[in-house]
């Protein structure tokens, strides 16, 4: 039987592009999600005072 | 700790990539095109695996109200799809050149293709519920009825007439398999376990502070 090389070309090649796809996704939440912590430790405290 | 599963899974998957290309033979019937097997069965454990936490997860869940096990259920339900997407792509490739048809409608191949979609609507109805408390037990719920299709998957070889072999590890009895083979496949099983652990460890962590910084 031929080897079909082509064929395994494509079963790698979309397997590592759904699977890399899917490892940026998160990469670039984690990120987000860093720079979005980051914001709320530097956001300024509230200075609004009951008043008594 | 997360880094170092993701490193430990790239090596996994270069080992896998070296066994399956360099070590394991020509398969003398298929040729080259057999070499798709160290990618198609791996991902197909791997959804097994996936769709099972979801399962135990989800009972978890139902049980303690424990949002670290909703988040669990939903991580493993994402990772599941993409590698039920990928075994069923990847088997898909490799049934073109093999039996001279991209899809038939045998009995594994629907069951597979009904599970990749009951996940997907496990995740839909995630996102479709804004209040996250109905979302979580909802799709509890759903994760336990759907996990019944996987068993369904596995053993519909045995149970209809299919074009789909048999399985030839995950089964009682000896593995009537080349060493070299056998050393390639079990290299890639381990190999894409440790993916999807790093995946859904990932996913959680970033879910958990999704929640710290909603709250």
């Amino acid at each position: 039987m031929a080897d079909n090389w082509q064929f395994v070309a494509a079963a790698y090649g979309l397997a590592a592009a759904v699977l890399g796809g899917y490892w940026r996704r998160l990469v670039r939440l984690d990120r987000k999600l860093a720079a979005a912590q980051a914001r709320r430790r530097n956001r300024p405290a509230d200075k609004t005072h009951k008043i008594q | 700790m997360t880094r170092a599963l993701g490193w430990l899974a790239t090596l996994g998957l270069l080992g896998g990539l070296v066994m399956g290309f360099g070590v394991a033979p020509r398969e003398v019937t298929q040729g080259n095109v057999q070499r798709i097997m160290y990618l198609h069965v791996p991902t197909a454990w791997v959804a097994y695996l996936a769709f099972g936490i979801v399962f135990f997860a989800s009972i978890g869940y139902l049980w303690t109200r424990s949002d670290a096990a909703d988040r669990l259920a939903r991580a493993s339900a994402e990772a599941g799809v993409i590698f039920t997407g990928v075994t069923i792509t990847a088997g898909s490739i490799w049934g073109k050149p093999t039996w001279g048809t991209w899809w038939t409608w045998d009995a594994r191949l629907t069951s597979a293709a009904i599970m990749f979609v009951m996940y997907l609507g496990y995740l839909l109805l995630r996102s479709i519920i804004e209040e996250p408390e109905q979302a979580a037990r909802y799709s509890a719920v759903l994760g336990i009825v759907a996990a019944l299709d996987v068993p369904l998957v596995h053993f519909s070889v045995y149970w209809w007439r299919t074009l789909h072999q048999p399985p030839t590890v995950m089964k009682p009895g000896p593995v009537n398999m080349p060493p070299a083979i056998l050393a390639a496949l079990l290299v890639n099983v381990v190999a894409f376990t440790l993916l999807y652990t790093y995946f859904v460890a990932k996913r959680v962590n970033t879910l958990r502070r999704e929640h710290e910084v909603l709250a």
